[in-house]
C-alpha cells in the first residue's frame, strides 16, 4: 500500500551535479542497453541506468563458454563484446531518448585517447547524461587491467576524458589493486567528479573431470553476493580517502544489501548481477529501501548515508 | 502499452523421475504466462534458498491452458547443483519461472517431419511434434522421430514421442536397445531414402551430436533447424553470456546470443568449428 507522496521520504540524492530521483542504479554490463528490460519494468522508476560498455569500434567479445556459476558468484568473460560508438548512437540511442530516466554511458579504450574519442563521440548524444569510465575490466588482455591497475595511468585516461567532454565524468575502479585508495586519490586530483566500485573481481574456475578452465578465456571477472564484502570495504576506505561522491556496488542483491553501502557512505548504489536473477529486482531494491527509511521513521535518504558506527561499545 | 511481463511465481503440481536421473517437473502458473511456441524455454529457479544463484534454462516440453492457469512440463537431466536442487523440490513447492523467451523452431509444413534428439533434447520435440499434429490441415504428416540415449534405462521422453509419431527410432551407445551408436549413426543409415521429398529436419541435443547431424546433411537439399545449448545468466539478451559462434552473409563469423537470436537456428547458420 502506497502512502501518501507527503508522508514518503526523499529518495532523492545527486552525485555532484548529477541528480538521481533515488540512489539504485543498474550496473554496466547487467542491464544492455535498457531495451532489454523495457518489458518487465517501468525504467523511468530507475534512479538511474549504465549501459554496457562501449569502446570506439564494435567488438566481438570471447569465445563460449563466457560465464561460470561459482559459490554465490557469477564468472564471467565476455570479452566487452559491444557495437561500438557509431552503432550505439544510431540504434541504441532513439530508444532511450524516450525514457524519463538518467542514462550513464560506460566507455572504455586501448589508450587514453580512444577513450577521450569516444567521450566526445558521446558527449554530443541527447540522451547520455553522464560518462562512467571503465578503467578496470579485467578480461580483456590489452586496455582494461592496464589503466586502472596503475594510478598513474588511471589519473591520465581521466584528464582525457575530462578534456573531452563536459559531462559529469564517474571513474569506475578496479578491486584488482593493493590499495585503492591510492588510484582513487590520483583519479579525484585528475578531476573525476566521481568514483564508482567496484567492478569485478578477477577469478577462475576449473572443471576437475576435464582439467580444464570453465571460461574459454581462462580467467574471468567474479562479481555477485561472494564480492560483497569486498566491496564494501573498498567502499568504505575510498569515502574516506575522498572528497568526491562515491557510486557502491558489488553483490548487491536486496534493499538490506544496498543499505550496507549507503550507511558505509556511498551515495549511490549500482546493481549488476542481481538483474539476471529477476529482471525486477532493480524495483524490489527501491521500494525496500524506502520501506526501510519509513519503518527506521527517517525522511530522507541523506540521513542515512555515511552513517556508520565504529565507536565500541 | 505492452503487458508488461514478469518473472512469475509458479507452484509444482509433480515432479518425477521418468528414467534414470531423468525428471519431469509440472508448474503451474497464472494464466497471463504467454502461449509458448515449441523450441522457447524458461530461465528457471526453486523459489527459496540462495544456491544455485542464477536461474537455469528449460526447454518447454509442453503447455497446457485452462484460462485460470496454465501448466507447462519441463523434462530435465540431473547434472549439477542446479537440477539436483530441482529434483528435490515437491509438490506444492514454489518456483520462479520467466519465459517464454527466445526463438522457437518455425512450424513446418511439410509432409514428412523428421526430429533427431539427443538425451533431453527431446524435451522441446514432444512439444513440437503434439503441436505439429494438432495444426494438421487436411494432409498429414507423417513424422519420424529419432531419439538417442546413454543406455535403456536413460531414454526420456520416447514413449511421449510416440504419441505423435508414426515411427521412433532408438539408437544407445551401448546398444540396450535398439540400434547399437550414436542418433545420428543411425539417422545417417536412412538419410538418403529422403532425399528432396519435402522433408524438414527438426533437432536438439548437445553440441558434438548437432554437430554430427550437420555433417550427415552436408550435401543434401534437407532443412533443419537446431535448437542450441550455451550457458546462460539473464535469458533476455542483457548479458551476453550465451554467445555461439554463426556465419555471417558476408562469409566472416560472429556471435549470436542463443537466448534471444536463438536457442532455435537453422543448422547452416551456425559454425560448427571447434575452437
Ligand atoms: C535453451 C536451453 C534449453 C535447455 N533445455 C533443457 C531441457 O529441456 N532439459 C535439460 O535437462 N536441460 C536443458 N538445458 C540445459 C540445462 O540448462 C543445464 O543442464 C542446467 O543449466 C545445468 O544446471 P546445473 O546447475 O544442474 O549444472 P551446473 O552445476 O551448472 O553444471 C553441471 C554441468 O553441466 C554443464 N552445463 C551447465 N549449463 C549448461 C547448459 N546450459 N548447456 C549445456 N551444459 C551445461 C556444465 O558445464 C557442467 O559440466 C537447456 C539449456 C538451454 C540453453
Ligand atoms: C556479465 C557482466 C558484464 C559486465 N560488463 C561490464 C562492462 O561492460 N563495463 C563495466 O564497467 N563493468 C561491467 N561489469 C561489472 C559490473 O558493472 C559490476 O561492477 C560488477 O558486476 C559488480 O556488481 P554485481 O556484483 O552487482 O554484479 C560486468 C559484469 C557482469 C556480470
Ligand atoms: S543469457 Fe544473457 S544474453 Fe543470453
Amino acid at each position: 500500500m502506497k502512502t501518501d507522496d507527503a508522508e514518503r521520504p526523499n529518495m532523492a540524492v545527486s552525485i555532484g551535479r548529477l541528480m538521481l530521483k533515488n540512489p539504485v542504479i543498474t550496473a554496466s554490463g547487467t542491464f544492455g542497453y535498457g531495451e532489454e528490460f523495457a518489458p518487465y519494468l517501468d525504467l523511468g522508476r530507475l534512479g538511474g541506468m549504465v549501459l554496457k560498455g562501449i569502446s570506439e569500434k564494435p567488438r566481438p567479445g570471447n569465445p563460449p563458454p563466457r560465464i561460470a556459476e561459482t559459490p554465490s558468484g557469477l564468472l564471467n568473460a565476455i570479452g566487452l563484446e559491444n557495437v561500438g560508438v557509431d552503432a550505439f548512437v544510431t540504434e541504441k540511442a532513439p530508444f532511450l531518448e524516450t525514457l524519463d530516466t538518467t542514462v550513464i554511458a560506460n566507455i572504455f579504450g586501448e589508450s587514453a585517447d580512444e577513450y577521450a574519442r569516444v567521450a566526445g563521440k558521446l558527449t554530443d548524444v541527447k540522451c547520455v547524461d553522464a560518462l562512467e569510465v571503465n578503467i578496470s575490466c579485467p578480461n580483456v588482455n590489452r586496455g582494461g587491467m592496464d589503466f586502472g591497475a596503475d594510478p598513474e595511468q588511471a589519473a591520465e585516461v581521466t584528464r582525457a576524458v575530462k578534456e573531452a567532454t563536459d559531462l559529469p565524468v564517474i571513474v569506475k575502479l578496479t578491486p584488482n589493486v593493493t590499495d585503492i585508495t591510492a588510484v582513487a586519490r590520483r583519479v579525484e586530483a585528475a578531476g573525476a567528479d566521481a568514483l564508482s566500485l567496484i567492478n569485478t573481481i578477477r577469478g577462475m574456475s576449473v572443471d576437475v573431470y576435464t582439467a580444464r578452465p570453465r571460461l574459454a578465456n581462462v580467467t574471468g571477472g567474479l562479481s555477485g553476493p561472494a564480492i560483497r564484502p569486498v566491496a564494501v570495504l573498498m567502499v568504505w576506505e575510498t569515502v574516506q580517502a575522498v572528497s568526491i561522491p562515491v557510486i557502491g556496488m558489488g553483490g548487491i542483491m536486496n534493499a538490506r544489501d544496498a543499505l550496507e553501502f549507503l550507511i558505509a557512505g556511498a551515495r549511490a548504489v549500482e546493481v549488476g548481477t542481481a538483474n539476471f536473477v529477476n529482471p525486477a529486482a532493480v524495483l524490489d531494491i527501491i521500494d525496500g529501501i524506502e520501506r526501510h527509511l519509513g519503518d527506521a521513521g527517517v525522511d530522507d535518504i541523506n540521513d542515512i548515508i555515511g552513517t556508520l558506527d565504529c565507536r565500541r561499545k | 502499452m505492452e503487458q508488461m511481463r514478469k518473472r512469475e511465481t509458479g507452484i509444482v503440481r509433480s515432479n518425477r523421475e521418468t528414467a534414470r536421473g531423468h525428471y519431469v517437473i509440472e508448474v503451474e502458473l497464472s494464466g497471463v504466462f504467454d502461449v509458448v511456441s515449441p523450441g522457447q524455454f524458461v530461465m528457471f529457479r526453486p523459489g527459496t534458498g540462495e544456491t544455485p544463484l542464477l536461474s537455469r534454462p528449460f526447454s518447454v516440453c509442453s503447455q497446457t491452458e485452462t484460462g485460470e492457469t496454465t501448466k507447462i512440463e519441463l523434462l530435465y537431466r540431473v547434472v549439477g547443483t542446479g537440477t539436483a536442487r530441482m529434483a528435490s523440490l515437491r509438490q506444492g513447492d514454489t518456483v520462479n519461472v520467466l519465459g517464454p523467451l527466445g526463438r522457437g523452431f518455425d512450424m513446418d509444413k511439410g509432409s514428412r517431419l523428421i526430429l533427431v534428439a539427443g538425451g533431453v533434447g527431446v524435451a522441446p520435440l514432444i512439444f513440437y511434434a503434439g503441436r505439429r499434429r494438432a495444426q494438421e490441415d487436411g494432409g498429414r504428416v507423417r513424422i519420424i522421430a529419432y531419439v538417442g540415449a546413454a543406455d535403456e534405462d536413460s531414454i526420456a521422453g520416447a514413449d511421449r514421442l510416440e504419441q505423435y509419431c508414426d515411427e521412433v527410432k532408438i539408437a544407445t551407445d551401448d546398444g540396450s536397445r535398439g540400434f547399437r551408436g550414436t542418433v545420428t549413426e543411425l539417422f545417417r543409415n536412412d538419410v538418403k531414402h529422403y532425399g528432396k521429398e519435402a522433408s524438414v529436419v527438426r533437432a536438439c541435443g548437445p553440441r558434438a551430436m548437432l554437430s554430427a547431424l550437420a555433417e550427415v546433411l552436408d550435401g543434401h537439399d534437407i532443412a533443419c533447424q537446431v535448437s542450441m545449448e550455451e550457458r546462460m545468466a539473464c535469458g533476455i539478451g542483457a548479458c551476453l553470456g550465451c554467445a555461439v559462434r554463426v556465419r555471417l552473409d558476408d562469409g566472416s563469423v560472429g556471435y549470436r546470443r542463443v537466448c534471444k537470436e536463438g536457442p532455435v537456428f537453422d543448422m547452416e547458420d551456425i559454425d560448427w568449428h571447434e575452437d
